[in-house]
């Protein structure tokens, strides 16, 4: 094992006397030792090499300390790996030989388990039954120059976590999406310069929001491109505040792309936001999308778990969504249908849909707004019809004609899902620069700060 | 801003909401049969012992294992242990060697069916019969939680050999659907009997195991008084140590009309589960430290077809 003491020594006494400064008051007087384990804010100087220190990943893993490199080499490791250290970066020296493979009997390839400020960079998860690359209930995740493919649920995933981003990675052959952040608010978080093909669904985020951007990206052919929600069946409803900006969504629609039940419904839309609130869609290139190019729409929650908050209640952090009793359940309605309110769609360039380049859908005030706008769109069908007068993000007029009509308009069958485990297998993809020499990287300063007016719309590709 | 919920017009609702699906192509953030302390809440029932959980996901922490169909036998390791055949039928998920003669130690290191490969467990169930022919399963989810109200930094992992059964093999009354119930999906509610399912949603039988132990016994003469359901958010006094709550969701392909239902054990009313824990030690007690004990929601079963508690390949 190559490991520095001495470094990890100098590191372990400097943050003892950091954390020491900022509880001074507190009756506990932790070791330094005991307080850096529970950090990993930094990087500790220590590096373990896989398989020269460990031949598996969980080896190397299971034994490191907070704010630890493992670097892992080319090969394929037959493993599910569980990180319950803060602050590791995992890295695999070569992003297409440094292959998790599940072989279609394991679940993850790797899953970090409340452990916060974990990055992993630069290797491949493939053929898992459930995710490539996992977190749950963490502060602070980084996942860079990651590829996942052919895995059961999701390619690159985030779960009841904040404070975390996704970068330069790939995700393709995933029934449910290549990229989810779910459940967050405030999420704090962003997915950049990343590519998602061959998914039920490109982005997926039901219930989450707060400072989330998703930018600069690709979403194409998937069976549906991009969809934010609201659903009861994931706590820290409703969904808002997110930021779709700059991203190139082409060509979903493709029936070969594998589907859960419901994503398979996703089939042909660019990019919807279903009950979401306060989103912005801004300055994306879609084009060629048998239904809609953009679609901000109501979410129907058959068999609700809860109604949404009102007022106050509003505002409670998702780390505090747990405490809020729900409503009783025999109060709750067979469905709910969760309404579009106050979303912003603007600056867009949309061509190629089959049925409407912009739809607005409503149940409960399908000729009202409702706080929902567009504006400087470039476009050619909508519906309602003039939908940049009637929803005009400023003084809006006019009467609402050609609403969409569900039952004529969407009755048609969608293709069955196809097979995950036989999705293409991507091109090689960029590496990350000076993987072998760069230092740790404990996921502390993400996300990037995202200007996000200054991100123009993407050129065809 | 408001909520908006408007009351549906009750002759399109259901057709509305498939059709916009389609528009949209939402994201259901699925679930399964998601639990929330405290049952439904009323008093009534926290003066008694509370089984499913229901909520939103994300509530409650869990792991989930995943497990295919494995096999089935006459066999009953814990009831006839030692005496093939003399078992009505059962279907087995997890370790693939599980037969009459199996014991905890010699499961470990077996193969198993579960998508968690040191889960080494096994599963079993009576076989679901329709017009009188064993119904092969989809496979079952696995999952492991605190029980309702069960402060999760209690509970502890099972030792080694714990066997329990849950549910009345001889039932043929209703039994509570609190811990034994059909449902449509992995997101339906249990239900005494089973119910028409939509395809997309075939049917599951759902159970839910003790959650608290009496810190003595691997096993008891009924397979059953070692162990006792949770009431109140607490372990009774005889079964001080909390464990996992343990919930089995079996999938099966049936779903619209046309079945006719029953049990290798007799009537479709007489739906059980047995557990028998061969995990890997360390393993187990690692998920029930990194997941249970630390509140964390460490899986979920996702947004993925119903029917899918995958075929595996045979080892």
């Amino acid at each position: 094992m190559k490991r520095s003491r001495t470094v990890l020594l100098a590191v372990l006494a400097v943050l003892g006397l950091l954390a020491g400064a900022c509880s001074s008051g507190s009756s506990s007087s932790s070791s330094a030792t005991t307080t850096a384990q529970g950090a990993g804010t930094e990087f500790s100087g220590n590096t373990i090499h896989v398989p020269e220190d460990f031949p598996t990943i969980q080896g190397a893993v299971s034994s490191a300390s907070p704010g630890d490199l493992i670097l892992v080499g080319a090969g394929i490791y037959k493993e599910a790996v569980d990180v319950e250290t803060p602050g590791l970066t995992i890295r695999g020296l070569d992003r297409n030989a440094t292959i998790l493979d599940g072989e279609f009997t394991r679940d993850n390839g790797v899953r970090v388990l409340g452990a916060n400020n974990v990055t992993l960079q630069n290797m491949t998860a493939r053929n898992y039954t459930g995710n490539g690359f996992y977190w749950t209930g963490v502060t602070g995740y980084h996942g860079s120059y990651l590829t996942a493919y052919r895995n059961g649920d999701y390619g690159i995933y985030a779960f009841d976590s904040v404070r975390g981003q996704f970068d330069h990675s790939y995700a393709s052959g995933s029934p449910d999406a290549g990229f989810y952040i779910g459940q967050c608010f405030q999420c704090d978080a962003a997915i950049l310069d990343v590519v998602s093909e061959y998914n039920g669904v490109g982005y997926s985020g039901t219930n989450s929001g707060g400072d989330l951007v998703i930018a600069r990206s690709e979403f194409a052919h998937n069976r549906g491109g991009m969809v934010t929600n609201t659903s009861t069946y994931e706590l820290c409803y409703p969904q808002r505040q997110t930021t779709i900006v700059g991203n190139y969504v082409h060509d979903n629609g493709v029936a070969s792309a594998p589907a859960t039940d419901t994503t398979s419904l996703a089939m042909g839309v660019g990019i919807a936001v279903a009950g979401g609130r306060q989103d912005l869609v801004q300055n994306n290139r879609i084009e060629n999308h048998e239904r809609a190019g953009v679609a901000v729409v109501i979410y129907p929650d058959e068999k609700p778990k809860d109604v949404l908050p009102t007022g106050d209640a509003l505002t409670v952090p998702c780390s505090e969504a747990r405490q809020v009793p729900r409503a009783d359940k025999a109060s709750l309605p067979e469905a709910s249908y969760f309404e579009p309110l106050d979303n912003t769609v603007k600056g867009n360039v949309v061509s190629g849909s089959g049925l409407y380049d912009l739809v607005y859908g409503s149940l409960a005030a399908a000729d009202k707004p409702q706080g929902n706008c567009f504006e400087g769109n470039t476009y050619t069908t909508s519906a309602p019809a003039d939908i940049q007068t009637v929803m005009a993000c400023t003084n809006p007029s006019g009467e609402f004609t050609g609403q969409i009509n569900l039952l004529e308009a969407f009755a048609s069958p969608t293709p069955p899902s196809g097979d995950y485990k036989t999705q293409p297998e991507p091109p090689a993809q960029p590496n990350m620069p000076d993987a072998a020499t760069a230092p740790g990287m404990p996921a502390v300063n993400v996300p990037e700060k995202v200007d996000v007016n200054a991100i123009p719309v993407p050129a065809q590709r | 801003m408001t909520d908006v919920v408007p009351a549906p017009r009750r002759h399109r609702g259901a057709v509305v909401v498939g059709l916009t699906l389609a528009v949209v192509g939402i994201l259901v953030a699925g679930a399964v049969l998601l639990l929330g302390p405290g049952g439904d809440g009323s008093p009534a029932a926290a003066a008694t012992a509370t089984g499913f959980q229901d909520g939103p996901q994300g509530l409650v922490p869990q792991f989930v294992v995943t497990c295919a169909y494995s096999h089935s036998a006459y066999d009953d390791p814990i009831v006839a242990p030692g005496q093939p055949g003399l078992s009505h039928r059962h279907d087995f998920f997890g370790n693939r060697s599980t037969d009459a003669y199996s014991t905890p130690d010699s499961m470990l290191g077996q193969a198993t069916s579960c998508e968690r490969q040191l889960d080494t467990a096994a599963y079993w169930a009576p076989s679901l019969l329709d017009h009188g022919q064993p119904v092969s399963p989809l496979g079952l989810d696995a999952y492991y939680r605190p029980g309702p109200g069960i402060d999760p930094a209690s509970v502890q992992p099972y030792p080694h050999g714990l066997v329990m059964i849950t549910g009345d093999h001889t039932a043929t009354t209703p039994q509570s659907t609190a811990f034994v119930g059909w449902a449509c999906g992995s997101q339906g509610e249990p239900e005494v009997l089973p119910a028409r399912c939509p395809a997309e949603a075939p049917l599951r039988l759902k159970v839910v195991f003790p959650d608290c132990w009496d810190g003595v016994s691997l096993d008891s003469e009924d397979h059953t008084s070692h162990v006792a359901a949770s009431v109140g958010g607490h372990c009774p006094s005889s079964h001080p140590v909390a464990i996992p709550q343990l919930t089995l969701s079996i999938g099966y392909p049936i779903s619209g009309d046309g079945h006719d239902l029953s049990l290798s054990s007799g009537s479709i009313l007489s739906g059980h589960a047995d557990f028998m824990n061969a995990w890997d030690e360390v393993e187990l007690s690692r998920q029930v430290r990194a997941c249970l004990n630390r509140a964390l929601v460490c899986g979920v079963v996702s947004n993925k077809r119903d029917d899918i508690v995958r075929p595996m390949p045979s080892h």
